[in-house]
Formats: C-alpha cells, structure tokens, sequence
C-alpha cells in the first residue's frame, strides 16, 4: 500500500460513467501533474470525501472545487451556469433557455454573494451549504 | 490616468454599487503589466485556498507559469505551510490528498515528541470527543436495516428512504411499549395467582351480568369470527382490557404503564423531531436561499446507472423550471387587480366550502356506521349468515378505509384549481388528507362515547344505576379495545389486499401491454406524503386502544414487520423512481411534527376515561372504584408522610405558579437572545459588503499604480 501502485484512469470507473461531473471528480482529486488519472490513494481520497464519515467543511471544500469548471478559486456566472447544464443536461432539449438561465443566475448570486462581489468564494459558499439540509445526504457515495 | 481616490457616496449604497466590483474579475487591463485578476488572486487568503499540502501541486496552478508570478505565488504558499503548521488541525480534516496529510502526521508527531505532550485539557478534550463519536457510532451499527435503507436511499431517493427510517422508528416505539407491557401488566397479573374467570350468570349485581364465553359447541366459523373480532374467548383474555383482576398493585402499575409508555413516546418523538427542526430554525428563511440548495444539493452522487441519471436530470429541469415559473406567478399574484383578487377568493372560499362538504359526509357517514352496527346485529338476517355479521362489525373500519381512499385523489384534483403555487398545493392536500385521517378515527371515538355515555347524559335511563350503559355495553373498556383491534387487522388487511390484487397485478399486466400505454399505466410510484399519513394514523390507532387492550403494541409490532417486509418487496419490484421527488429535510421536520399530533389526540380520549367515566363494575382491574384515576390516591395514603407531603405539594399552586414564571423568562430571554444574534449577523454582512468592496478598490489602485510605475 502506498506508493505508485496501479494507476485507475477515469475510463475504468464505471460509477461515474454517467456522471456528469466526472471529469471534473477526476481532475479535483488526482494528484498527477496531468490531472488525469487517479492513483490508489487518490480513489481512497475520494472515497473519504464521499463517505458518511467525512466532516461538512471537507465536503463542501471539495464540492466547491469540483463545482469551479475554470479553477480559479470562485464561482462565477460562466461557473454557475455551466453548472446548471451538468445538471439538467448537456444537450439542447434538455438546458434551460437563456432567459431562465440569467434569472437562475441572478437569484442564486442574489441570494448567495454575501460581499457583493458578482462571484461566491469559499466560505460564501460553505455559509449557504451549511443551512442546507439535503447536502450531507446527496454528497455521499454508497459501494 | 489616476483612478478616482474614493468610490461615489450614491454608488456606495446604492445596487449600482456592486456592478463596478462585479465586473472587476472579469476586467484585465490590456496594457503591459498586471491584470486585476491576477492581483486578487495573490491574496494570502486565495493562497491559502489552493494550498494542497507539501509537496503536491496547487489547485488551479495554469499549465506555465510566468517567471515573475511563479516567485510571488512561491512565497505565498510558503507562508500558508507556516499557518497550516501552527494550527493544530487533525490531519482527517484537511482538505489535502493523502501524501500530504501523512507527512503533516508524521511531522506533526514528531513536533509532539520534541515539544511535549500538548496541553492537558485539549488531549483530555480529544479524548472525549472520539469516545463520544465511537458510542454514536456503535448505536448506529445496532440498528437493524441499515443496510437496506442505504439502498433504497440511494435508488429511490432520501423522501421513500425517510418513509422507511419512520417506519423503523415506530417498531423501536412498539417493542419498547410491549416490553414495559410484559413488566407492568402481565407480570403481576400472574405473580397474585391464576386470575379469576368471568363473573357469568351467577352474579347478581345492580350493573347486570356479563358472560362473554360463548355456551357449547363453537363452530370453526365462529372461532374465526371471535379471532377477526375479538369476541368469544379472546374477549376473556389478556388481550382486553376484562381479564385484569381487580388486585391493587396491579391497578397502580397499569395505570403507571399507561403513563410510561406516552412519557417515553413523547421523549422519542422529540428527540427525533430536534434533529429535523434545528435545521429548518437554521436557515433563517428557507425561501431566502432556494436557490442556492436547490442548485448546489441537487446532485447526488451515488446515483449510478445511464437510465437513473438521465431521471434525474430530467427531474431537475422540470423543479427548477417550476420554481421560475412560481415566482413569475407570485409577481403576477401581487399585482393583482381588486377585481381579479375578488374572483380568485371567491373561488377558493367555493372550493372550501366543497371540501368541508365532503369532510362533512364522511364524518356523518362514519359516526351513522358506528350507531348502526348494534342495531344491524340484531336482525335475524345478520344472525344466520356469518359472512354478514363479521361485516357489519367491520362497518366502522370499512367505512374509514372508504372514505380515506377515495377523498384524497379528489383532494388532489381540488388544489389545482385554487390558484396557490404548486409547493403551497402539496401541503393543503397534506393538511387536508391529515385532517380527514384523524377525524374519523375521532368521529368513531365520539360515537363510541355517545353509546357508552347515553350521550354524556347522566340522568338518562340507562346509565343512571351504574354510570355508563350497563345494559348493552357490560364492559364497555372492552368494547373500545376491541374496535381497535378491528381497526388494527383491517388496516393490515387492506394493506395485504392493495398490494397483491392492484399494485403487484398491475405492474405484471402493463409490464405484457406493449408501447407507451402500458408503460405509462404501469409505471407506479412510491407516494411518500400518503403512505406516512398511513403509518401515523395506525399508529394513532394503537395508542388510543393499548390502554384497553395491553397486548396491542405486541400486535403492531408483528404487524409493522409483516408492513417493512411488505412495503420493500412492493418498493423494489412494481415501483419507479419518483417523478417529484419529496424533499428529505421537509420529511424530517414535517412527519414527526404530525407524529406529536397523533400522540395528542390520542391522550384526549385516554385522560377522559381515566378521569370522567367511571370503569365497568364487572371486569377489569379498576372494578369497584369509582373512576380510574381513583386508586392513585389511595395507594399515595398508603406511602410514607414525607412522600405524601411532596406530592401533594407537586399538585399546589404554590408549585405551579413559580414554575410558569421561571418558564416564561427564560422564554423571553432566548427570545431577545435570538434578535440580538440576529441584529449582529445583519451588521457583519453589511461590513462584509463594504471590505469586499475596499478590497477592490485597493486592487484597482495596485493595477493602476504598477501600470504608470513598470517597477512593480
């Protein structure tokens, strides 16, 4: 245990074929310096994080990681929204229209940018996390 | 090219304010030099974010790096490794990979060994903590199912899953009643000796006679009749209430039983409902953040399978479009004229008025079920045949099964049309169908007074000699028992009976019917609201009846095993994953709330009989007495004088009075408690507010400055 061991690349793992936020799982907790692949004690990491045992700070540290398309440490509207479209769907039938989208955006900004900044940082992110219930429940894979 | 020194006082306040900081991330400044974002991603506080440990690579660190910000960034991880190592966090709970957080183990030990043991309190403080972790964890572990409810969580949803952790909850409840059962109730009774058998003919008593054996010969049928309906030879058995022998130890322990057993529910029940209400208190609005949850909860990651995550985003799309739409309607709502608010009252006041209608004739046509049943007995018709007669004594029960399956579809079909949003729709339904569950479990409670009471008439003929109605009810403790049994095995009977003729030969011959017809007829979900209101109303059933037959909690306890194992199979073979799903968190502070109501409603009828009617003069434990409540203070006489005196003084005002008062102020001190926090929590936003926007500004000025001056 330990080490390189063998080296899992995203393709093999087949519960999150469907995921949409595979890739980005992927790259949030691989250590490699081509962020594409998961060693041993990276899918172990993973499995921590996913766990029921893992504290809500860990959890919405990653989740906010893993929700950041762009990496750059804040979420902004191009985050957001590329986030709502993992969520309903990639494809045309399936997203929300422009509209719906900006007011979508506008609310969750409205109600979650506490310092007004147009973005949602860490700990913006982990206030309104923390006042939701249903979070613990859905950030949490069972084997 | 100086930037303006100070921001406008109007824009500081005003919502133009934060279009200027809004677009500043997104704003780079095309001359040579240093671009905002890059400024305010040099933070030590955004440095600290990324820092994933020593010698693992940062989060977000681009593919090259420029020479000059390579350095800068170098220095600012550095300085986040020296906080990370003065702050004695456990390894388990950084965010960093697991290299990294064995290293700050190993050099973390090291550091203790060097330094010494830390401080005494704070290991001391460890200690209890994860002792007091494993002992939570422990007690998980002996809880049954756990297993099971993880997968049905995971396939059906949290909303089925909580159905499913209500349901186990209400077993724990009922194998803790049937225990203090055991103890209480039948323990003694065999400790004083054999109990006596029925008083039979022979009795002269001014309260009639009563013999509930049955004389010669009893036919199979009959035997199953007196099983289905209690009477025959379980009327004289430790099933009622009857049996009891009049000693009076055993008078004060199942008085004391009965007490226990709605302490120790209500004490579950809140603990339970603690968990749920905490976080719903939390979010100091649940409409302020919606959104937010809606968006960053929605996904759960263990679903797994193409078919289950293309549902769910299905399922996604269609709440978040509704939630759009609801505001839309909420904004058209509000700016309602006078004449269209006038339509849209007058049409939910009808559709009201049609409900209580409905509720009405339900209510009668139960209470005309219950009357009725006595007198139909009567009938020679009803004598011969025994099919008949083990109808007419169910007519109660099958009037409320009726009446509770076909008035909630058309409770569903009424909340449409009123005009509410769609959320405020399901929980009129909720409160509706809740209140037509209950009520005729009260309409047949009252009519059941009415018979035993002469209609609360003291003076009438009947219940003049003896104080209730000798003459038709001799033990009328028993009879209230014995209706719920009845109530009992019809609802595990319809139970059995939905699932094997509707639910399983449904899913069966729509699985055979080829394209979408069948598909959509065969699809069935799992409707949680529903089958919750079930649990809860059988639940009620059995509080209200275990006073007048003690082995009832042991019946529900078989019946609600027969119910999991029941509700699983049905779950995993004919059931889809639902196209709504119902909200876990609104399950968790809604249901045991409902639970707490049951539990009321069901003490209303118990602390009557206790205390207003007087006990049957020929059967049960209390005989003799003039009411229940009777034997408590005869037995207090009985203890010793200091006892006596402290529980006297227990029932004085000089107790109660200073007990209100000490309530009420810590009342009103949690209260203002509570605004202070709330005052506070609204300043530090505003203050957050304008240090964001200091911290801009301060960025902008730095841009503007390296940019005139290329030293930086």
């Amino acid at each position: 245990m330990g080490g390189s061991g063998s080296r899992l690349s995203k393709e093999l793992l087949a519960e999150y074929q469907a995921n949409p936020f595979k890739e980005r799982i992927c790259r949030v907790f691989s250590t490699s310096p081509t962020r594409d692949r998961l060693s041993f004690e990276d899918f172990l990491d993973l499995l921590s994080v996913f766990s029921d045992t893992a504290t809500p700070d860990i959890k919405s540290h990653y989740a906010f990681r893993i929700f950041d398309f762009d990496d750059d440490g804040t979420l902004n509207r191009e985050d957001l929204s590329q986030l709502v479209n993992c969520l309903t769907g990639e494809s045309e039938d399936t997203r929300l229209s422009a509209s719906e989208m900006k007011q979508l955006i506008d609310n969750i900004l409205e109600e979650s940018d506490i310092d007004r900044d147009g973005t949602i940082n860490l700990s913006e992110f982990q206030h309104v996390i923390s006042r939701s219930p249903d979070f613990a429940s859905s950030f949490k894979i069972v084997l | 090219m100086e930037e303006n020194p100070t921001l406008d006082s109007t824009a500081w306040g005003s919502s133009n304010g934060w279009l200027a900081p809004r677009e500043a991330r997104g704003a780079s400044f095309p001359s040579a030099g240093r671009s905002l974002s890059s400024v305010l991603n040099e933070l030590p506080s955004a440095a600290t974010l990324r820092y994933r440990g020593p010698g693992v690579l940062p989060w977000g660190t681009p593919e090259e790096e420029e020479e000059e910000d390579g350095g800068r960034s170098r220095q600012a991880f550095a300085e986040a490794t020296q906080m990370e190592l003065q702050d004695p966090h456990p390894s388990r709970e950084l965010p960093w990979p697991m290299q990294a957080r064995r290293a700050h183990r190993q050099s973390h030990a090291r550091d203790q060994l060097v330094h010494g043991s830390g401080p005494r309190m704070d290991q001391l403080a460890r200690l209890l903590w994860r002792s007091k972790e494993k002992t939570k964890e422990g007690l998980q572990r002996l809880q049954p199912w756990a297993w099971t409810l993880k997968r049905i969580g995971g396939q059906f949803g949290a909303g089925t899953e909580s159905y499913f952790s209500l349901l186990r909850f209400l077993l724990l409840l009922n194998v803790l009643a049937s225990v203090l059962m055991a103890c209480m109730t039948l323990l003694p009774t065999w400790l004083e000796g054999a109990p006596p058998g029925p008083p039979g003919l022979n009795t002269s008593s001014p309260c009639g006679f009563y013999d509930p054996h049955s004389q010669g010969l009893v036919t199979f049928d009959t035997q199953l009749f007196n099983l289905l309906s209690g009477e025959g030879y379980l009327e004289w058995s430790p099933l009622f209430y009857g049996f009891y022998p009049p000693c009076p130890h055993l008078a004060v322990t199942y008085l004391c039983w009965a007490f226990a057993v709605g302490l120790l529910c209500l004490l579950f029940i809140l603990h339970r409902s603690v968990s749920g209400l905490k976080q719903t208190l939390l979010a100091e609005s649940g409409a302020l953040t919606s959104y937010s949850h809606r968006v960053f909860s929605a996904w759960d990651f263990g679903l797994c399978g193409d078919v289950h995550v293309r549902l769910r985003q299905r399922i996604i799309l269609y709440e978040l479009q509704v939630e759009l739409e609801e505001t839309m309607v909420r904004r058209q709502a509000a700016v309602r004229t006078l004449g269209q608010q006038a339509r849209v009252w007058s049409v939910r006041v009808l559709l009201n008025l049609l409900v209580f209608a409905l509720l009405g004739a339900a209510f009668y046509g139960v209470y005309w079920a219950t009357e009725s049943t006595v007198e139909l007995q009567e009938t020679p018709l009803v004598q011969e045949t025994p099919l008949l007669k083990l109808g007419v004594n169910y007519l109660p029960s099958i009037f409320i099964a009726g009446v509770n399956f076909v008035l909630p579809p058309v409770f569903k079909l009424i909340a449409p049309l009123e005009g509410y949003t769609r959320s405020r729709q399901i929980v009129l339904i909720l409160l509706r169908t809740l209140f037509l569950r209950l009520a005729s479990l009260v309409v047949l409670l009252f009519s059941l007074w009415n018979q035993i009471t002469c209609g609360g008439d003291a003076e009438a003929e009947d219940c003049k000699t003896c104080g209730y109605n000798y003459k038709e009810l001799p033990c009328w403790e028993t009879l209230v028992g014995q209706e719920m049994y009845k109530l009992l095995l019809f609802d595990l009977l319809t139970g059995l009976a939905v699932a094997l003729l509707i639910q399983f030969p449904r899913k069966l011959l729509c699985g055979l019917c080829p394209g979408a017809l069948g598909r959509l007829a065969g699809t069935q979900e799992f409707q949680v609201p529903d089958e919750v209101l079930g649990l809860i109303y059988a639940q009620t059933v059995v509080w209200v009846g275990s006073f007048f037959c003690p082995l009832l909690p042991l019946l529900n306890t078989v019946k609600f095993l027969l119910l999991f194992y029941l509700k699983k199979l049905t779950l995993f073979f004919t059931c889809s994953p639902a196209a709504r799903t119902f909200r876990a968190s609104t399950a968790n502070f809604f249901f045991p709330l409902v639970l707490l109501l049951g539990l009321a409603i069901s003490s209303v009828p118990l602390l009557y009989s206790i205390f207003l009617i007087p006990p049957s003069k020929l059967c049960g434990p209390f005989r003799g007495q003039s009411s229940i409540w009777a034997q408590i203070p005869e037995s207090i006489s009985s203890l010793p004088e200091t006892a006596q005196n402290f529980l006297f003084f227990l029932g004085t005002q000089a107790f109660a009075v200073p007990l209100l008062l000490i309530s009420s102020i810590l009342m009103a001190y949690t209260v203002a408690l509570a605004n202070s926090y709330g005052r506070l929590i609204s300043q530090l936003k505003r203050q957050r507010e304008t240090e964001a926007q200091n911290k801009v500004f301060l960025a902008r000025r730095a841009v503007a400055l390296s940019s005139t001056n290329p030293a930086f």
